[in-house]
């Protein structure tokens, strides 16, 4: 919690021949992460070798490569589907071997008879548009051609053209533009060109064909429509192996990859003529389980030890330890950046409030119910690692809104308590907006189309001063754990320094405050007026402000005198948690007004007389009120995860998150559709 | 007479009062609105070539999200200065 997984760097070394069976139990592990070895300039690796390949490297490479593009022609992807260990690899070995082939062949075939009949397809249509022009022209396409001592002329011109010359010309007027045909002798043919230049023609090829044009167009239409059905014919043939091969697909796939993973893993070894050595980081706690299997394969003959760890110099790569929980975060944190070994790891804390600042942005119990819903029906179709946690995410964001919907009393806009009311038959529909509060929070609720009196509108002040405690307390945390990065990573004359301009910018905000507090009297705040005059009408809180803010600004220049500047930032980074309000009203104004054009402008007028109009009217509200809620759904979704996740990564991280850490990729594959 | 011009007075009052609201409202809503379009024109650089990289490199993203939204600090200045005006 809150600090990756502890690692330790562990050497291996053997002789070449135990190669096979110490990579074959490294993989089954899944946790060693290869350190790769670069020929030359580590210290006492002089005169080792990158490894080479073990032995059938090239074929399953082979293999996995024709896979693939089966895959790829019948579009199977493994992260859709669900897992299933279905088969050993011995078996799936002979199966490759027997069936791979025939099934490549088959695959090929379908998909190049496809993409011929595609062509062929493509050509007609061109042939097609080549002809259409000529339909309006009552003449054989076989008489355009041919001639020796006239010249046809077919094109697009702005306006008809009569020529001096003796000629036969045929004009039809389109739309947009007007096509001629001109058979014109060749001797003229200057003046003919000029008279064709001034009416700006432009050349149309003449199609080689013979026949009636319209005829012409039929027959190729018609065999589009054939060529048509045979690609769905041939696409349905394709369905059909994916249909029955897909699970040994994919299940093959996995197989080659973990037999060339394995067999590729010497590349990234050092190597003598006789020996092998393999540098890696493992979790510090699985080092003694790694160790035993390791010479309990190789019967002894390994040499296993945990080097020292400099964790200045080493590149340590980070896996995240987190409680189950704030797992699904971490897709958010990678987003950003992977913490590096050394810092804190937020994702916990990012894993909490990510969920309230969703909640308090969208804050509807109609809403995070919909939310949820979607979250548990996109489960089918997202299989992937990435999607499932992407879920995660989304649904405790879900729970989150409902929560703070029942907080804010509001359900699709409505007043969470008269829908309640009117559901169990004690109230009437519920009244469109009087504007009453919440339970806890303060009141979100517009007066759009209010019907009765009484009603107060939005707490503003109170949301707005909300809102400001809420990021002055995120950035008073984000700070003080920027001293706290800066006292573990930080050396020397520099690591003071950068403590201190951390505890600077804590102090200037916190005397701003002081100073506001001193001065002015404002809800939910504490009042500070009533402290002892000390000098020039100001009293001693302005001046213990004042002086923190002095001190502050003195120590981040001392750090730094260029991010004195910055210093405004501080008064915009509190603001900028306003947007938890602002895009949370915009969201319920959203919510209001659809629901008074809905039901205020055609529902309820419609219900009291229903005739045809009526109900007309009431299918019009039914539309509007379907369309606005889907709208503010997705407007909702983009607006409450997004503005969230900002909040961190721009006035949270900036703090003092660095990332860059590496990511910890252990040497080894989780196995979704083989057995070991 | 007196009633009367009591009458008037508070007519003027009640219209003056109205107008100071829509003028209090036209003012937020300049407020939004405009420092609305100045955040949108300054995204519009930075987000084109954040997309840009990304493109690039997708490692970019978390560092392209905080550049892009640096601009939006203005729109909610707007806003600040318009709830105050409302409320």
């Amino acid at each position: 919690m809150l600090k990756p997984k502890q690692m330790s760097r562990l050497l291996i070394a053997a002789s070449r021949d135990q190669m096979g069976p110490v990579v074959a139990e490294l993989y089954r592990h899944h946790l060693f992460h290869i350190e790769e070895y670069v020929e030359g300039g580590k210290e006492g690796y002089e005169g080792f070798k990158i490894g080479t390949p073990l032995s059938g490297a090239s074929e399953a490479s082979v293999d996995l490569l024709k896979i693939r593009a089966i895959e790829n022609a019948v579009s199977i992807h493994g992260d859709d589907m669900d897992s299933a260990k279905t088969c050993s690899g011995s078996e799936l070995r002979s199966r490759i071997e027997r069936e791979l082939p025939v099934l490549e062949q088959e695959v090929e075939e379908l998909t190049q008879k496809r993409s011929k009949l595609d062509n062929k397809v493509k050509e007609f249509e061109q042939k097609i548009t080549e002809i259409t022009p000529f339909v309006s022209i009552p003449a054989d396409l076989g008489m355009y051609r041919g001639y020796a001592g006239f010249t046809v002329y077919a094109g697009y011109v702005a306006q008809e053209v009569t020529l001096s010359v003796p000629n036969e010309t045929h004009f039809s007027k389109g739309k947009e533009k007007n096509f001629t045909v001109i058979i014109a002798p060749n001797g003229q043919r200057n003046e003919v060109e000029r008279a064709l230049q001034e009416a700006a023609y432009q050349s149309v090829p003449i199609p080689d064909e013979s026949g009636a044009p319209q005829a012409r167009i039929d027959y190729y239409s018609g065999q589009i429509t054939a060529l048509t059905k045979e690609i769905a014919e041939t696409n349905a043939k394709l369905d059909a192996v994916k249909a029955q091969h897909a699970g040994f697909l994919v299940a093959c796939e996995e197989f080659l990859r973990t037999e060339v993973e394995q067999t590729e893993a010497p590349l990234r070894f050092a190597t003598t003529k006789q020996t092998f050595v393999a540098e890696g980081w493992v979790p510090s706690d699985k080092v003694d389980a790694i160790s035993e299997s390791l010479v309990k394969v190789t019967g002894g003959k390994v040499f296993v030890t945990v080097l020292p760890t400099d964790i200045e110099h080493d590149a340590v790569p980070v896996e995240y330890n987190n409680p189950k929980f704030a797992q699904p975060a971490q897709m958010l944190m990678d987003i950003y950046s992977r913490p590096k070994y050394t810092e804190v790891d937020p994702t916990l804390m990012l894993a909490i409030v990510f969920p309230i600042f969703f909640g308090l942005i969208v804050g509807d119990v109609g809403y995070g119910l919909i939310f949820l819903v979607m979250c548990f029906g996109l489960q089918r179709m997202m299989k992937g690692e990435d999607g499932k946690m992407f879920l995660k995410v989304l649904r405790n964001a879900s729970i989150s809104s409902i929560i703070f919907g029942v907080l804010f009393n509001e359900f699709l806009g409505f007043e969470l308590t008269q829908v309640v009311g009117w559901v169990l038959g004690l109230g009437g529909f519920p009244n469109l907006i009087h504007g009453y509060a919440g339970f806890i929070m303060p009141s979100r609720h517009l007066l759009i189309g209010a019907t009765e009196a009484g009603g107060h509108g939005p707490a503003i002040p109170a949301l707005m001063i909300m809102a400001i405690w809420i990021g002055v307390l995120h950035i008073t945390l984000g700070r003080s754990l920027g001293m706290y990065n800066h006292a573990k990573q930080d050396h020397g004359h520099h690591r003071m320094l950068a403590v201190m301009a951390n505890f600077g910018w804590l102090a200037v905000m916190w005397g701003i405050l002081v100073a506001i507090w001193s001065n002015v009297v404002m809800p939910y705040m504490p009042n500070l007026t009533g402290l002892p005059v000390v000098a020039a009408g100001f009293n001693l809180g302005t001046f213990v402000g004042a002086a923190l803010i002095l001190v502050g600004v003195i120590f981040i220049a001392r750090d730094s005198v260029l991010e004195v500047i910055e210093l405004p930032t501080i008064i915009s980074h509190v603001l900028s948690y306003a947007r938890l309000v602002a895009v949370g009203l915009s969201s319920v104004a959203i919510a209001m007004v659809v629901n008074y054009m809905a039901i205020g402008m055609f529902i309820s007028p419609g219900m009291k007389e229903l005739s045809i109009v009526g109900i007309v009217m009431i299918v019009i509200g039914l539309v509007i009120f379907l369309f606005g809620h889907t709208l503010n759904i997705a407007l909702g979704l983009l607006g409450g995860g997004l503005h969230s996740i900002r909040l961190h990564y721009v006035e949270f991280f900036t703090k003092f998150y660095k990332g860059g850490g590496i990511r910890y990729v252990p040497f080894g594959m989780k196995r979704r559709f083989t057995e070991e | 007479m007196a009633v009367e011009a009591i009458a008037v007075a508070t007519t003027d009052l009640a219209s003056i009062q109205a107008s100071q609201m829509g003028m209090k409202a036209i003012g937020a809503g300049l407020a939004v609105g405009l420092t609305g379009v100045g955040t949108g024109v300054a995204e519009m650089g930075i987000g084109a070539a954040a997309v840009g990289a990304i493109a690039e490199n997708k490692d970019f993203f978390g560092l392209g999200l905080l550049f892009t939204v640096i601009p939006e600090t203005i729109v909610i200045f707007g806003l600040v200065v318009g709830l105050l005006l409302l409320f």
